[in-house]
């Protein structure tokens, strides 16, 4: 099924390309619903943090189970660049990628001894310290009270009000993310990075180092996840520490995972339906979570690649990626 | 081919139903009021509570003709206590332009997320459970009928200190914005009338271990526990400590632990809990008398204290649009002027930024009652 | 208070030890993280109050009662949900787990509602305390702690003295060998399961009668810091993980008296952080050689 869409969107691509773009782009125009627009906005957020975790995930192979706390490093940055020092938005974008980015490479650094499902509970210790400490430490972040009152967004002295214009912002920020994936991935450092994930010991045999490209992983993606993180506070003006729970890292990574493990429309895609998909299901509010369940599991039986995944998951003569040969050790 | 029409098909289906989903149809015919509370997660007995306020009073309404020959029809929508969902929720009653006034939120932390979508919009929310300090400055949109934990807190310290004589105080408060906001106010309070915080500690909401905390309080010297959180971790940090030698100690609290589950889950020893409180559920005032009766009878179950604020929340929200009109503007502009507005948590006036002004009633817990007491 | 903060470490440990048997058993075995373990707990303890309060069984009846049908849940939710991907790659088994574990959540929810029940009015024990200097010890504490140690041995002993023990052993070693010398490897998962599962039931008994409270969402932390107790103990290593539960136990408790109770969990995940750091296959874990 992919394979037919992909081919008719690469054969077509100077017509579907511009379409998508128009739609996209005309979007308000049509539909001046102010909660349906809001959904595109975090449709538009959760696709930025789909991929910045499919990159290090997907591409690089280092299982993140706490990346909303790298969304929320972002989001109180800006927030307290903001509000405190009155910072402008631009600059409060670039500052807290830069300083999650930073993050990132804290938590990649210990997280390069470690294997598989030991640097996912790694990761995930992290995602829970540092929800506690947006929590805990009162003065800085005003603990559960949260920062009420962030600023709107001011581009080049023009404001940015209204669902319309939010959603415009967005709509760059996510095209930003979109291109610079593709073009990472697609590039020396992303071929780097899915050889270390494939076969560490043979990237490192031919000269590649393991080190240098998971780290670059971490922290790139790690930046993304904040610079989106600062977005979503100035959006929706004020953040508390309830966003960036460990639930929020699982609809993350089940995004990715149900887009298909490197996969950028994957992600795409993924994120969409996982935003979408509940809002539909409102109606079946106390069997929502229920069915989200159930779908999971069936999904995982029977389309382990995800919807746009590349499928070598089932049909691997090679046995790359399946059975990490590590694992069978001691016989 | 097949597939790929399928997933074509289906894709338009999910984007035509969400389009569907979000305009609103236009019925003149009847008064849409929303009810934005969080129905499941942590916070969700509170907000069922809520809810079947608000609908007890929706159903009274209606049987006496409904407002101005209209009936009145809820748009309950569940903000699952996330700051993230309230918004979404928010932005979905909001656009509604039927939807003419919200009761809504309950979290604090969901009122001032939705906040800012609803001033912008201009529809007024009326929160029955959200008594954090910054919801004041919210803006002029945003009213509610419970205080601010400054006001409670207070009035539990002067009752604590003053009246009862108590020099050393435990605070155990759920690491959230209510707790953390209330155990701010305690110890303010504290430094002001001269008496100790001998000990402070947090707890995650949803912890059932208090060892480590009530061993600490035994060893300090407390005389009494302050509880800044609800009901669950009250009833077990009621039940916990006799396993560290307090059975004697006292535990007091405010109204946000009113509610039948105390009472189930507490068992005997939430007897003697003393709080601060708008609504005793046997009260001999008449308007009381008959929302208890009512509501027994229609869920049957005693109503908490948020069941209470739900239905003065709604009553007021009724009250406002009856009297001006289908237009969001004037049913603020008629709410924030109400004085003196009799609900069964009391008399209602609002200040200029929508906070209600009333003084609390002193409660304890006897034999599996909420009554008033002097003591 | 040292002393008692020790006690009290101890009998949390006990519980984060019960579950995390669980999840290293099963890691053995199938080189999988059962996330859905932690629910397995909570319903476990669900069972058991269903039994004493509905049926108002005694409670020394409701604990087998309650495990024999936790094992039996276990063995199900491996059948359909990890059996059928058992060659998968480990995030797509992990991402299944966690579709169970929502779904196990839910069901408890619309089962039993959200809201926090109550052991003490059903469980028929009454609590009694002890008191010696300045420490004070409850009878359920004393029952709790020797009941979990006695497990532990128990499971020891059946793992390292017994036939069934020598075939659960020998699969998690190799599966494919294990199955090519004529044992049922899918018989004994099923039974590693089972266990598991029966093991985190009584840790949610006991759990659930001694702080006097259960309600569906309790899975969460409990399961998080089991694994993480297990990690810490070395994963796949059944002594591993008795030793990580105690150790977390006890080290979260002294942090959470003596520095600050809200950082609680934190203390909790930062000395798993700390241990990995230094001996990143656990503390009696064995290291993984890597084959070119």
């Amino acid at each position: 099924m992919n394979r037919k869409i992909q081919q008719f969107v690469f054969a077509n691509k100077k017509v579907v390309l511009p379409v998508t773009v128009l739609i996209l782009l005309g979007l308000p125009f049509v539909v001046t619903n102010s909660y349906f627009l809001h959904i595109c906005i975090m449709v538009c957020i959760y696709i930025c943090l789909a991929l910045s975790l499919n990159l290090v995930t997907g591409y690089a192979g280092q299982l993140v189970l706490g990346h909303a706390a790298f969304y929320g490093i972002g989001a109180y940055t800006g927030a307290l660049l903001m509000l405190n020092m009155h910072i402008n938005f631009l600059a409060a974008l670039v500052i807290s990628a830069f300083i999650t980015g930073l993050f990132g490479f804290l938590l990649g650094m210990p997280a390069l001894r470690l294997r598989g499902d030991y640097l996912a509970i790694v990761t995930l210790g992290f995602g829970e310290i540092v929800r506690l400490v947006f929590v805990n430490w009162k003065t800085l972040t005003r603990g559960p009270a949260g920062l009420p009152g962030i600023p709107s967004p001011q581009v080049f002295g023009f404001t940015i009000s209204g669902r319309t214009e939010f959603y415009y912002l967005a709509l760059i920020l996510t095209i930003f993310t979109v291109f610079f994936m593709i073009k990472l991935i697609n590039s020396g450092v992303g071929m780097a990075m899915q050889t270390v994930k494939n076969d560490e010991i043979a990237a490192e045999a031919i000269g590649i180092k393991p080190r240098k490209y998971k780290i670059m992983a971490f922290v790139i993606s790690a930046a993304f996840a904040g610079m989106i993180g600062c977005f979503f506070a100035s959006y929706i003006s004020y953040i508390s520490p309830t966003a960036f729970v460990y639930n929020t890292s699982m609809t993350i990574l089940t995004m990715v995972v149900l887009g298909g493990l490197s996969s950028i429309m994957g992600s795409i895609l993924g994120a969409t339906l996982l935003i979408i998909v509940p809002e539909i299901l409102r109606f079946l509010n106390d069997y929502r979570m229920l069915i989200f369940g159930a779908l999971t599991v069936f999904m995982m039986i029977f389309k382990p690649e995800g919807f746009w995944g590349t499928g070598k998951r089932r049909r691997n003569i090679y046995k790359i990626n399946s059975e990490v040969p590590s694992r069978e050790s001691n016989s | 081919m097949k597939k790929t029409m399928f997933s074509l098909f289906s894709s338009f289906i999910l984007v035509t139903s969400l389009f569907a989903f979000g305009c609103g149809s236009a019925k003149s015919d009847v008064i849409k009021v929303g009810v934005a509370v969080p129905l499941t997660g942590a916070s969700a007995e509170d907000g069922n509570a809520i809810k079947n306020g608000v609908k007890l009073a929706a159903k009274e309404i209606n049987a006496k003709g409904g407002i101005n020959n209209k009936k009145v029809e809820l748009v309950i929508e569940d903000d699952k206590g996330d700051p993230s969902e309230a918004a979404t929720v928010a932005n979905k009653l909001a656009q509604d332009k039927d939807v003419l006034a919200i009761v809504g939120h309950f979290n604090s932390s969901c009122t001032l997320a939705a906040a800012p979508i609803y001033n912008q919009t201009g529809v007024v929310s009326v929160s029955p459970g959200s008594s954090a300090a910054a919801v004041s400055k919210a803006g002029p949109y945003t009213f509610r009928v419970i205080t601010t934990d400054a006001v409670q807190g207070a009035s539990l310290m002067n009752w604590a200190v003053k009246d009862l004589g108590y020099k050393n105080i435990a605070v155990l408060y759920e690491n959230t914005d209510y707790g953390s906001g209330l155990a701010d106010v305690i110890t303010k309070s504290a430094n002001e009338l001269k008496v100790n915080i001998v000990a402070k500690e947090a707890y995650e909401v949803g912890s059932t271990d208090f060892s480590t905390a009530l061993t600490k309080v035994a060893n300090s010297k407390a005389d009494v526990i302050i509880v800044g959180g609800l009901y669950n971790e009250t009833a077990l940090i009621a039940k916990q400590k006799k396993n560290f030698g307090l059975e004697k100690m006292q535990i007091m609290g405010v109204d946000a632990i009113y509610s039948d589950a105390l009472l189930r889950l507490g068992g005997d020893a939430v007897n003697g809990i003393k709080m601060t409180g708008y609504f005793s559920e046997v009260s001999s005032d008449p308007v009381s008398k008959n929302f208890v009766s009512k509501f027994k009878e229609e869920y049957k179950k005693d109503p908490s204290t948020y069941a209470a604020y739900g239905y003065d929340a709604a009553l007021i929200v009724f009250d406002s649009i009856k009297n001006a009109g289908t237009d969001r503007k004037a049913i603020r502009d008629f709410m924030a002027k109400i004085k003196n507005f009799k609900g069964v948590t009391g008399e209602n006036s609002f200040d200029e930024n929508g906070d209600v002004i009333k003084q609390p009633l002193r409660l304890i817990i006897q034999n599996g009652k909420f009554i008033v007491t002097d003591k | 208070m040292f002393l008692q903060q020790m006690i009290n470490g101890i009998t949390v440990g006990g519980s984060y030890a019960l579950i995390a048997l669980g999840y290293t058993m099963v890691y053995g075995i199938l080189k999988i993280v059962n996330f859905a373990h932690g629910d397995v707990f909570m319903m476990g303890s669900f069972f058991g109050l269903f039994c004493m309060q509905v049926w108002e069984m005694p409670y020394y009846m409701a604990f087998p009662m309650a495990a024999v049908a936790t094992a039996i849940m276990g063995i199900v939710m491996e059948r359909i949900a990890y059996r059928p991907i058992r060659t998968a790659d480990s995030l797509t088994v992990m991402i299944s787990a966690l579709g169970v574990s929502t779904f196990l959540e839910n069901l408890a929810m619309l089962l039993w509602g959200t809201g926090t029940h109550a052991f003490s009015n059903f469980s028929g024990i009454t609590i009694s305390t002890y008191k010696f200097d300045n420490i004070v010890l409850s009878n359920i504490q004393i029952g709790f702690i020797v009941l979990s140690l006695l497990l532990m041995i128990i499971l020891y002993f059946i793992v390292n003295k017994t036939k069934i023990g020598v075939a659960m052993r020998a699969t998690s070693h190799n599966i494919k060998t294990a199955k090519l010398m004529g044992i049922n490897t899918d018989r004994i998962i099923a039974f590693t399961f089972g266990i598991g599962s029966a093991l985190a039931c009584v840790a949610g008994l006991l759990v659930g009668i001694y702080y006097d409270a259960v309600y569906p969402l309790i899975g969460y932390s409990y399961g998080l810091k089991a694994f993480a107790a297990a990690v810490l103990g070395g994963i796949g290593s059944i002594p591993g993980a008795m030793l990580g539960g105690f150790v977390m136990g006890i080290v979260e408790t002294l942090g959470a008296s003596y520095i600050s109770n809200g950082y609680r969990d934190a203390f909790a995940f930062a000395i798993l952080i700390i241990v990995l750091i230094f001996r990143p296959a656990g503390i009696l874990g064995k290291k993984e050689i890597d084959k070119v």
